[in-house]
């Protein structure tokens, strides 16, 4: 959705130091709801490939990019003279790197008292691992999650993705929300020492409860020292497709007609099992006793998959989502890229954000992911498409700390700052 | 002291939004969960303390309800719906997940609540958003996963796509409730009042799936899901002695390759070429096979060690039982022991996803009992007589 309207955070400014991709996140749902992000990047920044749309382009929209060489002291002085104007300072850094540049919330405060300060590292910046490195994946295999996530009797296969930068994303938004209520009611900053393995590890659910309460410790040590299958004996068993909330049955994936095509089907009651049987055609199967009530159905859960699947495979993933629906029976298409950008509800929502953008001298619109909530008064919205590196390192000297034409164009010649033109033109005489 | 003291949030939420007033409460503000008289659904659910079904030991209801109060009231009833009135004039925010219309129909609607109180900000969680064709379809946590583009990406090819670990649509969906909550009432003071935030399971699982959409709208196709190995293709699980092991190829590559070259089992990693990240991405079948070749003899704590020291992002595989003993959380003050003093006994908690040093994430108190604090809200704070409250009671309203 594109708008043109007030939103809800507008002339909050944040200094963005982030990098890879939970902190980008974090600041990019910030980006949607109107604050300004001055994006400090390194002029040999990882290539992603394409910065205005796709993968770059959705975490990095609404941002502008300044390119400032962090190594040169008058770099990390332009970095200060911004932080002192700025709210909130975020970085994804290990404590030692902020603390080198003097961007530690102990100097922040120095210069701009009410600073709020939120560093994401992997680990946080206290205890024995705080120097431990991560990544996304690897965070979802320490808190549990690959393992568990695996068909009974397969190999570990987790998510195809970081979940964990999500949620460290989404973990990193709040917490500059809430400091920043917590600043609008006292006049106070802080520092918030988030770290992405709590931020995963908080949510692995009521699970986690049943193994501090109900396990004994010598019952844990069993679990966590079983060779060959590790796992085995948890109490989690693998998770598959089966119900995690209220008991369901049929619950589960079902294989649909055309290739690699399934829809996702949960039948919690039993009146909703009647209507499933009645869109089924009530087969003589859906009479057996062993169905009869959803007690059976559970404990007979291979078997009557296998009746669900002979009847899904005969029907398009769409058909079976309609149907069922219509039914009143909660299903839904097992989306990919393609099924996303087609699907009528996200499309009637205005949920993607469509946006002219120029790369290379040409001019082509871009499609990005939205904010997944409304606001009714002051609702967000992208506003630009990813910056390309280096695109705003004027503009930003010249609108925010005043500096002069002939101030910035020597900084370039002394390679403390670059713009965009600069870097393009470099790397092409490079190629 | 806490960041959200002062703030006042009614909870009218089932399982999918249950996170996001907690996430309110833990941080400090003053949450009151109101349960239909038969109590919320999840106190009937397991697993239960001590394995034992009772609407007091429910884990799954304490997961999501810790630090708010507790009081019941019957929705459906005239005069259950004039207390929720009396409650949403009192307070700042709403949040509830019925489906869209409900509240309207029982007179509970924004516009309604707008009128007694204009500085209240409603937020509404529901599977698809409050407009648009689907949004009367029935949803659950692994359907809006399914929707939403997470469940694509997750399992081996020749199997069926898997759900996640834990109900992480509706976590996705409360945590964007809470955000649009804070916004809302950010907003709030240069506004002058308060606003609808509508907030769509579906969109919150797209909205925090990385690269699904993205990569079809860079042109990029569809991306598959490949078992263990992950999109960016610098990550396979391994298998060692004894359990699984998460390879990392994005880590210190001198320090690993001497590391494996150290015990025989380098094969052509030696080639200059694995310098390159992007050699690496394309060939990293290869190389994770000749990586599990020489991961298998090892421990995976001593795979994590070894790497961790040196600069290489490796991790265990573990169950989530793992947790429990993990020297990192537990030194950081992770889990917290919470009284449940009519149980007489101590209960340990799992800690919040935020770490803050001025106001510190706390569980304020544990979930409420059943209409806990019925006669603590409507009798001390609404001011209703002790016979009205009888009354009530009487019509089973509360």
């Amino acid at each position: 959705m594109t708008s043109q309207g007030r939103r809800a955070l507008e002339g909050i400014r944040i200094l963005d130091f982030t990098w890879v991709v939970a902190g980008p996140v974090a600041v990019r749902i910030l980006a949607d709801q109107g604050a300004e992000i001055i994006k400090i990047e390194r002029r040999d920044t990882l290539d992603l490939g394409t910065r205005r749309g796709g993968f770059s382009g959705n975490l990095h929209r609404g941002k502008e990019s300044t390119v400032i060489n962090m190594a040169d002291p008058r770099g990390i002085a332009i970095a200060q003279q911004l932080a002192a104007i700025s709210d909130v300072v975020i970085d994804n850094f290990s404590a030692r790197v902020m603390r080198n540049w003097g961007l530690d919330y102990d100097s922040l405060k120095k210069i701009k008292p009410d600073i709020i300060a939120v560093s994401m590292s992997g680990f946080g910046h206290t205890g024995p691992h705080k120097d431990y490195v991560s990544y996304g994946p690897t965070l979802q295999a320490l808190s549990g999650y690959t393992l568990q996530m695996r068909h009974p009797g397969q190999e570990p296969a987790g998510w195809g993705y970081s979940y964990a930068d999500m949620t460290g994303g989404y973990s990193g938004a709040l917490a500059v929300l809430m400091a920043l209520w917590h600043r609008k009611q006292t006049g106070q900053g802080q520092f918030v020492d988030l770290a992405q393995f709590e931020a995963i590890s908080s949510l692995v659910g009521p699970g986690l409860l049943d193994i501090l309460n109900n396990q004994t410790p010598r019952k844990r040590k069993r679990v966590l020292h079983t060779h060959e299958d590790a796992g085995h004996g948890s109490s989690f068993q693998p998770v598959g497709n089966r119900s995690q909330e209220a008991p369901a049955a049929p619950h589960g994936v079902y294989r649909c007609k055309g290739d690699d095509r399934w829809c996702a089907i949960a039948v919690f009651t039993d009146a909703e099992w009647q209507s499933l049987c009645r869109v089924l055609g009530q087969p003589a199967w859906t009479h057996e006793a062993h169905f009869a009530s959803l007690a059976d159905r559970l404990q007979h859960q291979d078997a009557l998959d296998e009746y669900i699947e002979s009847w899904t495979q005969q029907h398009t993933a769409e058909e079976v989502m309609t149907r069922l629906q219509e039914a009143g029976i909660a299903a839904g298409v097992v989306a990919n890229g393609e099924d996303l950008d087609r699907d009528p509800q996200l499309r009637a929502r205005g949920y993607w954000a469509q946006l002219p953008a120029q790369e290379n001298g040409k001019t082509e619109d871009v499609i990005l992911d939205g904010p997944p909530f409304k606001l009714s008064k002051t609702p967000g919205y992208v506003a630009t498409p990813g910056p390309l590196l280096g695109e705003h390192t004027d503009s930003v000297l010249r609108r925010l700390l005043n500096y002069s034409d002939q101030q910035i164009a020597q900084l370039k010649a002394e390679r403390v700052i670059a713009s965009h033109a600069e870097i393009h033109a470099e790397r092409s005489a490079q190629d | 002291m806490t960041a959200l003291a002062g703030l006042r949030i009614l909870d009218l939420t089932d399982l999918k939004g249950s996170l996001c007033a907690k996430l309110f409460g833990d941080m400090g503000a003053d949450v009151i969960k109101i349960e239909p008289p038969e109590g919320d659904a999840t106190r009937r659910i397991g697993p239960f303390l001590d394995g034992k079904p009772h609407p007091e030991r429910s884990l799954l209801f304490w997961f999501y309800n810790t630090s708010k109060r507790g009081i019941t009231l019957d929705l459906n009833q005239q005069a259950g719906q004039e207390l929720v009135k009396q409650l949403a004039a009192k307070a700042d925010v709403l949040v509830e997940s019925a489906a869209p219309g409900t509240l309207a129909r029982l007179g509970l609607g924004y516009d309604e609540l707008k009128q007694l109180n204009p500085n209240l900000v409603l937020t509404s969680i529901t599977p698809f958003g409050q407009t648009g064709p689907y949004q009367a379809y029935r949803s659950s946590d692994m359907v809006a996963e399914a929707l939403g583009g997470m469940i694509w990406t997750n399992g081996f090819p020749d199997k069926p796509p898997l759900h996640a670990l834990g109900l992480q649509a509706y976590h996705s969906a409360s945590f964007f409730a809470a955000i649009g909550t804070l916004l809302a009432l950010l907003a709030r003071e240069s506004l002058g009042e308060g606003q609808w935030v509508d907030v769509s399971m579906q969109e919150s699982v797209a909205g925090a799936v990385e690269h699904v959409a993205p990569f079809y709208h860079q042109g990029l196709g569809i991306e598959s899901r490949r078992g263990s190995l992950h999109w960016s293709r610098y990550f396979r699980v391994a298998r060692c002695r004894d359990g699984y092991v998460m390879h990392c190829s994005l880590g210190d590559w001198t320090s690993l390759v001497e590391w494996v070259k150290g015990d025989g089992k380098a094969q052509d990693l030696e080639d200059a070429r694995w310098e390159d990240l992007t050699y690496r991405k394309e060939h990293a079948e290869h190389l994770f096979d000749i990586l599990d070749d020489w991961a298998k003899d090892y421990s995976v704590a001593e795979l994590m060690e070894g790497a961790q020291l040196r600069r290489i992002p490796y991790a265990m595989v573990r169950p989530p039982e793992a947790l429990v003993d993990d020297p990192q959380l537990n030194d950081r003050g992770f889990f917290s022991p919470i009284e449940h003093p009519e149980l007489g006994r101590t209960v340990q908690y799992p800690g919040g996803p935020i770490h803050f040093t001025t106001t510190p994430w706390r569980i304020a108190r544990r979930p409420p009992l059943l209409g806990e604090h019925n006669s603590e809200v409507y009798g001390s704070e609404l001011g209703l007589e002790a016979d009205r409250l009888s009354a009530l009671k009487q019509a089973g309203v509360i």
